[in-house]
């Protein structure tokens, strides 16, 4: 379950970036702050990797079957 | 993709003075947002040009998205010609910046800058106020996203 929002440090938020903030998974930011700076370049890095991966496995796929 | 640690590393062991901004300060503070390069604000004194040419010189950096066999020469004259270059490198792709909206140049960015303890080494990166006055102040549509997080991040450490 999400915990109680907290205050917005912004006193005039912007409607756009408050219309995008409801969306934002809170749980993935909770998930990264626990962690070291080393830690969350080393995640991103490790997300990178699977990213090209799975872009390289998407084209593959998209080729002619023999 | 691009390797932060050897490129954070090879600016450090050349002693460039540089401010890590961008997406790549993002995921510092805690962004669970991708990014595929490291962005760079470089102070721009000659002595610091020649660090920075020294620290990408072996890693074939090169304009991004140029066309192959353009006439780029990587070294101070260059540098001291342009402002903001954005260059792929062998070890993956990194923005240099002169300055950025919302927060100028290097000296402009440094009172407020934070130290991060990092791949065994130090840098400086832009603090979490910093990089929202900047992603408010560039007000691209991705910049929105962004900030709507980065909000969300500051809002969760208070």
């Amino acid at each position: 379950m999400d915990r109680p929002q907290r205050p917005n440090p912004n006193p005039n938020p912007d409607p756009v970036v408050a219309a995008y903030k409801k969306d934002i998974d809170r749980t993935l930011i909770r998930e990264n702050l626990r962690l070291t700076v080393e830690e969350r370049f080393r995640k991103a890095m490790a997300l990178a990797r699977f990213a090209d991966e799975m872009r390289r496995a998407g084209r593959e796929a998209k080729l002619p079957r023999p | 993709m691009t390797d932060f640690e050897a490129l954070l590393k090879a600016l450090s062991r050349h002693q460039v003075a540089f401010i890590v901004v961008g997406g790549a300060a993002a995921i510092a503070h805690g962004s669970a947002r991708l990014t595929q390069d490291l962005d760079i604000v470089y102070e721009r004194s000659p002595a610091n040009l020649d660090g920075l040419v020294a620290a990408l010189a072996e890693y074939q950096p090169y304009l991004r998205g140029a066309p192959p066999g353009l006439p780029f020469l990587w070294d101070r004259v260059t540098l001291t010609r342009g402002l903001n270059f954005t260059l792929a490198t062998s070890l993956g792709d990194i923005d240099l910046l002169g300055e950025i909206p919302g927060g100028g140049a290097y000296d402009d960015l440094l009172p407020d800058a934070i130290e991060l303890h990092v791949f065994q080494t130090c840098c400086l990166c832009l603090s979490l106020p910093q990089l929202i006055r900047a992603k408010r102040a560039a007000g691209r549509p991705k910049d929105l996203e962004a900030l709507a997080e980065l909000e969300a991040i500051e809002e969760e450490e208070i």
